[in-house]
C-alpha cells in the first residue's frame, strides 16, 4: 500500500529526514518509535502533505502511485489520514459543518453521490459510538476549548468518518488517561481491516498494549534504526532510547 | 495648500443657496476651517481633499433610472432617498413610521458635516410611534455630488431598526450625514451594507446621541468602494446607555476603507463595545482608528474595542490605530488590535480532511467574519450579509 524510498525532508534548511525505508501493506499495523527530536512527527507530516517541509530526496508510492508532488487535500481523497498530535483550534467552524463538507468533497472526487444531510447525520450518529463521543461536542466550534482526550477522540471520529485506507496516528496516545487510551485503541481497532494499514507514531510502549503492531521500528536522526516485531518496543520499554543510540553510536 | 483646498470649495460657492442661514453659516464656518489637509491627522492615510481634488466632477448630473426590484421584499417601511431628495411615490410607509422632510438644520462642525450641512436638498427625518417593522432605507446616488441627510429620532421607548443600502454611482462624491437621537430607554439598531462601485467616493457620518437606559447598535459592512471613509461617533451622553459598534469589510480590488471611530462616554455606569474585523486581499487599504473617551463624570464605565485583520495579499495594507483617553479612574477599559495572516496550521488541517485549498481559507475566514452579523436584527438581512461574505470569500 505504501512504499517509501530514501526519503529526505528538511524544514527551513534543516535536515529533518535522511534516508527512511519503509513498506507497509494492507493489513498491517507498524508502529515507529524513536526518542523526541528524531523525525517521527516530521515524517508523519510529510505523508500528509504539509506544504511547510521540503522533501529534498526520495519517493513516497501510495498504491504504487507517487503522492509526493499532490497537495494534502489529494492525499486525503486518495484515502490518507493523519491524526494530529496537536489538533488545531478552529473558532467558528463547527465539527459537524466541518466533517460533512470534507466527506462531501472526498466523496465527489471519488464520483460518489454526496451525502444529504438526513444521511450523513446517521452515518455521524453510528460512528459516535465508536469512540464515545457527545454530540454536544461536535456542534461546537471545531476543538476550540475540547480537552486534551476530547480532541484526540474527535480525530478518531474523522477517521471514522472519512474511512481511511491508511491512517497515521501522530502520538495519538500523548497526554490520554488511561481510559481515553482505551477508548481511542478500541476505535482504531474497530475500524482495522484486511484493506487498511495503520502507522502508529509513538514516543510511548503503552499505546501498543492496546494497539498490536505487526512491526515496531524505531526512528533516530532521521533514520529507521532497527525493525522487529511488537517485542522491540517491550526491550525500548524496558532499557530507554538510550540504548538504541549507543547501538547506533558503535556501528557508526 | 490653502490654494489647493480653495479651488474645491470655489468650484462649488456658485451652487450654495445663500437664501438659508444655516446654509450660510455652514459655508463660512467651512471656509475657516478647510476641508483636511495633506497633514490633517485624522485623514493621514485618506488624502482625501487632494482625491477628490483629482477624481471628483461636482458638476456631473446624471440622473438614472432606479431599479425598484429590490424594494418591498420584505415587510416593513421602505424609503427611497435620490440624491438626497425623499422619494414620496416610490416609498412604502408602514402606520407608525413618519418620514417629513425639512430645512436642514446644524449639524457637528467638522468639514465634512459642515459641507453637508451648506449643500444638503433637505433634512429627512423619521420618526416612529408604538411598535414598528423594520425600516429599509434605499439611497440612490447617481449625480456627481450628493449630500444626503437623514434624522432619526427615537422616542422614549421606541425601539427602531433600520437597514440601509446605496447605490452609488461611478465617479460620483457622494457626503452623507445620518444622526440618531435616542430619547430615554429607546432602542435603534442601524446597519448597513456598503457595496459600492469601484469608481465611487464615498464620506460617511453617522453620529448618534443616547439619553438615558437607550440602546444603540451600528452594523456596517463594507465590501467595496473607491474610497470609503466612514465617520462614526456615539456620545454616550448619559447614565445606562449600552453603545455597540460592529463592523467588517472585505476588501480587495484598490479599495479603500477608512473607518474613523469615536464612543465618547460622558456620565456613569455606561457600557460600549466596538468589535471590527478585516479581511484584506489584493491592493486593498484598510484603516481604523478608534477612540474611546471616558470623561471625568463618566465613572463605572466599561468600554472595551476590539480590531482584527487578516491580511491575503502581500500588496495589501492596514493602519490601525486605537486611541483611548481616560479622565475617570474608577473604570474598566480594554482595546486589542492584531494583523496576521491566515493561519497555515488550521489551512492544512483542513486540507488534510479532503477539503480543497480554496474552501479552506473560505471556511476559516467565513467563521471570523460571521461574528460581526452577530447582531443584525432583521433576518434577511442577516441571511444577505452571509451570503455577501460567502460570496466574496469564495
Amino acid at each position: 500500500m505504501l512504499t517509501i524510498k530514501n526519503l529526505h525532508a528538511s524544514i527551513e534548511d534543516k535536515q529533518i529526514l535522511k534516508g527512511i525505508n519503509l513498506e507497509v501493506k494492507a493489513g498491517e499495523v507498524h508502529a515507529i518509535m524513536g526518542p523526541n527530536g528524531s523525525g517521527k512527527s516530521t515524517l508523519a507530516s510529510v505523508l500528509a502533505g504539509k506544504e511547510s517541509y521540503e522533501v529534498t530526496d526520495g519517493e513516497v508510492l501510495f498504491e504504487e502511485k507517487d503522492i509526493l508532488d499532490l497537495s494534502p487535500e489529494d492525499r486525503a481523497r486518495l484515502g490518507i489520514f493523519l491524526a494530529f498530535q496537536y489538533p488545531i483550534e478552529i473558532p467558528g467552524v463547527t465539527t459537524t459543518n466541518f466533517l460533512k463538507t470534507a466527506l462531501n468533497q472526498v466523496r465527489e472526487s471519488r464520483g460518489e453521490k454526496t451525502l444529504d444531510a438526513v444521511n450523513f447525520l446517521k452515518m455521524m450518529k453510528e460512528k459516535m459510538k465508536l469512540v464515545e463521543i457527545d454530540q454536544s461536542l461536535l456542534s461546537r466550534s471545531l476543538n476550540e476549548g475540547f480537552s486534551g482526550g476530547e480532541k484526540k477522540r474527535n480525530e478518531i471520529f474523522q477517521m471514522a468518518m472519512l474511512e481511511p485506507k491508511l491512517s497515521i496516528l501522530d502520538e495519538t496516545d500523548s497526554g490520554l488517561d488511561i481510559d481515553a487510551l482505551k477508548i481511542v485503541a478500541n476505535g482504531v481497532n474497530t475500524l482495522k481491516s484486511s484493506t487498511t494499514a495503520t502507522i502508529v507514531v509513538t514516543h510511548y510502549q503503552r499505546l501498543l498494549d492496546y494497539i498490536v503492531p505487526d512491526f515496531v521500528h524505531v526512528l533516530y536522526n532521521g533514520k529507521i534504526v532497527k525493525s522487529g516485531d511488537k517485542t522491540l518496543a517491550l526491550e525500548l520499554e524496558e532499557k530507554g532510547y538510550d540504548w538504541i543510540k549507543t547501538d547506533v553510536a558503535e556501528v557508526v | 495648500m490653502i490654494k489647493e483646498q480653495s479651488i474645491l470649495l470655489d468650484k462649488l460657492e456658485n451652487s450654495l443657496d445663500s437664501s438659508s442661514k444655516v446654509k450660510k453659516e455652514a459655508w463660512e464656518m467651512l471656509q475657516e476651517v478647510g476641508l483636511p489637509s495633506q497633514k490633517s491627522e485624522s485623514y493621514k492615510y485618506t488624502q482625501i481633499t487632494s482625491i477628490l481634488e483629482k477624481k471628483a466632477d461636482f458638476d456631473l448630473v446624471e440622473q438614472k433610472t432606479f431599479d425598484k426590484k429590490e424594494l418591498y421584499k420584505t415587510s416593513g417601511s421602505h424609503l427611497v432617498v435620490i440624491n438626497g431628495v425623499f422619494s414620496k411615490p416610490d416609498s412604502l410607509v408602514e402606520s407608525g413610521v413618519f418620514v417629513d422632510t425639512e430645512e436642514v438644520t446644524e449639524g457637528k462642525h467638522d468639514p465634512f458635516s459642515l459641507l453637508n450641512t451648506a449643500f444638503s436638498p433637505e433634512e429627512i427625518t423619521i420618526k416612529t410611534k408604538g411598535e414598528v417593522s423594520p425600516i429599509f432605507l434605499y439611497q440612490v446616488n447617481s449625480v456627481g455630488f450628493s449630500n444626503p441627510r437623514i434624522k432619526v429620532s427615537a422616542g422614549k421607548s421606541q425601539e427602531i431598526s433600520i437597514v440601509e443600502k446605496s447605490i452609488n454611482e461611478s465617479n460620483t462624491f457622494c457626503n452623507s450625514y445620518i444622526s440618531f437621537d435616542l430619547d430615554e430607554n429607546s432602542k435603534i439598531n442601524y446597519s448597513k451594507i456598503q457595496a459600492y462601485n469601484e469608481d465611487s467616493l464615498v464620506h460617511e457620518t453617522i453620529f448618534a446621541e443616547q439619553l438615558r437606559d437607550s440602546r444603540f447598535y451600528s452594523n456596517i459592512f463594507t465590501f467595496s468602494g473607491g474610497l470609503v471613509r466612514n465617520n462614526i461617533t456615539i456620545n454616550l451622553a448619559d447614565e445606562n446607555c449600552v453603545g455597540y459598534m460592529n463592523g467588517l469589510y472585505i476588501l480587495d480590488g484598490k479599495s479603500h476603507v477608512d473607518n474613523n471611530t469615536s464612543v465618547d462616554h460622558l456620565k456613569p455606569n455606561s457600557y460600549s463595545n466596538e468589535l471590527y474585523k478585516g479581511i484584506l486581499d489584493e491592493k486593498s487599504t484598510g484603516i481604523f482608528n478608534g477612540k474611546i473617551y471616558v470623561r471625568p463624570d463618566a465613572q463605572k464605565t466599561n468600554a472595551f474595542q476590539t480590531n482584527n485583520n487578516i491580511l491575503l495579499s502581500e500588496n495589501a495594507s492596514i493602519h490601525t490605530k486605537p486611541q483611548l483617553e481616560i479622565w475617570a479612574d474608577d473604570v474598566k477599559c480594554s482595546h486589542g488590535c492584531t494583523s496576521g495572516q491566515l493561519d497555515e496550521d488550521a489551512i492544512f488541517y483542513l486540507r488534510s480532511r479532503g477539503i480543497s485549498e480554496k474552501n479552506a481559507k473560505a471556511m476559516i475566514l467565513n467563521a471570523y467574519a460571521a461574528e460581526t452579523a452577530s447582531y443584525i436584527p432583521v433576518k434577511e438581512l442577516k441571511e444577505e450579509v452571509e451570503h455577501l461574505i460567502s460570496n466574496k470569500l469564495i
